[in-house]
């Protein structure tokens, strides 16, 4: 524990150093506008900054992306409560109280509850994830292929099953982004599969040009098929924030707890992100809470359950990303290329051969939710003015990011095309609700997925049972399963229920 | 009209199906009973048609009456706006001409880069892409494109050191004249 404390103390230093600290605010600003402009998704914003720390120092890179993602999770609140215009899909739950409660006259106040709520579901889990990545960490060294594969496995199961949509059209583009993985010379054999005489396909595809055309572009295209509306703002000059008493705050501090623990655990879920644990908590509320009844009337427990579990989500998703070097969402996916780009791989040896810059990123976190917070009670007022900003100027430089992006990871113009070709295959997924995140975690997680896979069955003699007999990777593949089963039972049950009435 | 649903998932089934025939052509030297690197792409695409085709076979079946199961978050979202309100997705109109030129202005834009270089061509794309957003202010939209494009193109060659496409003859010329303004070796 005295070593944690002691690295730790040593991320802090690191993190005031003048590229690091600078690299921490902007990253902070940026991830606060990309949430307040509803054109641009946190995931998406994350994916256009990243070609931006090509040339940084790795520490700085991942610092600022860390950061873009911690304030990514906070500042759509402010449009949800102010305008009606959720920011990120993360800030719909806020529309139920937050607004409601703007609209009986308290608006600075629902702005406090957020930056409380945020602030305390940040730091706690930013403690929880420096306390748990040791351990974790050393558990993991004792993983095997089958236990990395049923990670794997659980990660993908989960994707499809707690997303948005519908469970075949989201098995459908899971399917779809595993097999864009397979395009390549295969590690085992030097085979080459699907590249059908394009030399360039030899490489692979990178997952960082489907993300950036899938989330991106094909954002884009479909903004631009709504004809790129902006919103009109009004009193934009009268946003202040109030901060609630302690009294108020102790009042509903077991809302603060589930909020925050739930955040924690869907945040570890491979898979599952920022806005299933901000609608998951706003249920759990809404079902369990001491005032479930008034939910939706403006009351501070249904502005505190989806805020705390929104970002304290982010601590939970760094712990498999640092210490298994596995994403679990769309921005730590992106994390993990920023990591990859510079030549460290996140994993159970990171402790030994990089601590400090693990323990700086940690400490970033801390400072990066005080500073966050700090910029929203000052600078709430100025940074939703954004929103006046013309949707589509922002989304022609969205595009050219995008291709930039594409370009300077392998100063390639076929990456380019492939682009706009993942670029028109988002907008068609989105087009025809085949939900995106599915397709790129199965482009991220698929070669790590078929290694694990086929290392296993050269090392067990193709025993496919392993993978359940084995009691850790056991366990996990028995929770994927019920993930998976889970919404046929609710379906089913539901029709049942549908039937009877 | 409910067959038109199954579009979809028959032009998915119907690749994947080409891609299975792919697989099988896979070029490689078997290892005793080691799986080989066909396996893998082909369990995957074996999956892939299952789910079109119960997809395909559901809708035929239930003539697009009945939906499937959904994802967790999606059943949560709604529940949450069938009672509370506030839907997230966009509703207004279409306008697909505009999607199709948006499309096409983009595919124009990375078919010239290399002839017209980066600078060229990103300043054409975006002034004409704010343009077909329906932005109506041509000073603003010209002054937008021209500033972004050259604060882009400093930053990526003489910050992160990205050798961005310099044209052919002309504008080549062009190019150079502009990275000797700005100082870009």
């Amino acid at each position: 524990m005295g070593g944690v404390l002691a690295q730790l103390a040593g991320g802090f230093v690191d993190v005031f150093a003048p590229m690091n600290f600078l690299a921490l605010t902007v990253g902070l600003l940026l991830g606060l506008l990309v949430a307040v402009l509803p054109g641009l998704t946190l995931v998406m914003g994350v994916v256009l900054a990243l070609p931006f720390t090509y040339n940084m120092d790795v520490t700085a890179a991942i610092i600022l992306l860390t950061a873009m993602y911690v304030s990514g999770t906070y500042a759509g609140a402010w449009t949800s409560i102010l305008f009606r215009v959720p920011g990120e899909p993360i800030d719909v739950p806020l529309l139920w109280d937050g607004y409601s409660m703007a609209r009986k006259g308290e608006a600075a106040k629902a702005l406090g509850w957020t930056l409380v709520a945020a602030g305390f579901g940040g730091l706690a889990a930013a403690t929880v994830m420096v306390l748990l990545a040791h351990p974790v960490a050393r558990i993991a060294l004792t993983f095997s292929t089958p236990e990395y594969f049923s990670i794997i496995f659980f990660g993908l199961a989960s994707v499809a099953s707690l997303g948005g949509g519908s469970l075949v059209n989201a098995l459908i583009s899971l399917f779809a982004g595993l097999l864009i993985a397979t395009v390549g010379v295969d590690d085992t054999y030097g085979a080459e599969r699907f590249t059908f005489g394009v030399r360039i396909l030899s490489d692979g595809i990178d997952y960082l040009v489907v993300m950036v055309g899938a989330f991106g572009l094909g954002e884009v295209f479909t903004r631009m098929e709504h004809r790129f509306k902006s919103v009109p703002l009004q009193s934009v000059d009268k946003v202040s924030t109030r901060l609630p008493t302690l009294g108020e705050a102790a009042a509903i501090k077991g809302t603060f707890a589930r909020g925050t623990l739930l955040g924690i655990v869907i945040g570890l879920v491979p898979g599952a992100g920022a806005t299933v644990a901000s609608f998951l908590s706003y249920g759990v509320e809404a079902q369990y809470g001491r005032r479930k009844d008034l939910m939706g009337t403006g009351i501070p427990e249904g502005i505190v359950a989806p805020q705390t579990a929104a970002t304290s989500s982010v601590g939970g998703a760094m712990i498999p990303l640092i210490t298994m070097g596995i994403p679990g969402s769309g921005a730590t996916a992106i994390i993990l290329g920023a990591f990859l780009l510079h030549g460290l791989q996140p994993g159970p040896q990171v402790f030994e051969t990089s601590s400090h810059i693990v323990y700086a990123v940690f400490a970033s976190i801390f400072v990066g939710v005080i500073g966050m917070c700090l910029i929203g009670y000052f600078a709430a007022r100025y940074l939703v003015r954004v929103l006046e900003f013309p949707e589509v100027i922002v989304s022609a430089y969205v595009v050219m990011c995008c291709i930039l992006g594409a370009f300077a990871a392998r100063n390639n113009l076929t990456d380019v095309w492939l682009i706009v070709v993942f670029g028109v295959a988002g907008y068609l997924f989105e087009r025809f609700r085949f939900p995106i995140a599915p397709l790129v975690l199965g482009v991220i997680l698929g070669p790590i997925a078929e290694t694990n896979f086929m290392t296993t069955m050269i090392s067990f003699g193709n025993d496919w049972t392993i993978f359940f007999t084995r009691p850790i990777s056991g366990t996990i593949m028995a929770l994927a399963v019920i993930t998976l089963v889970y919404p046929i039972l609710r379906h089913l049950r539901r029709r049942r229920r549908l039937a009877a009435t | 009209m409910f067959l038109l649903r199954i579009v979809p998932y028959l032009l998915a089934g119907s690749f994947a199906g080409f891609l299975y025939h792919s697989a099988t052509q896979i070029e490689f030297h078997r290892r005793g009973s080691t799986l080989g690197p066909d396996f893998w792409p082909k369990l995957l695409l074996g999956l892939l048609i299952a789910a079109c085709l119960y997809e395909i076979g559901r809708i035929v079946l239930f003539r697009g009456r009945r939906g499937g199961a959904s994802g967790v978050l999606q059943d949560l979202v709604e529940e949450s706006t069938a009672t509370r309100g506030g839907d997230f997705v966009a509703t207004e109109a279409r306008s697909p001409w505009r999607l199709v030129a948006g499309i096409a202005l983009t595919t124009l834009y990375v078919w010239l880069i290399r002839d017209l270089g980066f600078f060229l061509a990103t300043l054409a794309y975006v002034f004409a892409f704010i343009a077909l957003g329906g932005y109506r202010r041509w000073g603003v939209n010209a002054a937008v494109s021209l500033i972004g494009t050259a604060l882009m193109m400093f930053f990526f060659m003489k910050v992160v050191y990205v050798s961005l496409p310099i044209g052919i003859g002309p504008f080549a010329q062009f190019t150079f004249w502009l990275m000797q303004v700005m100082g870009i070796r």
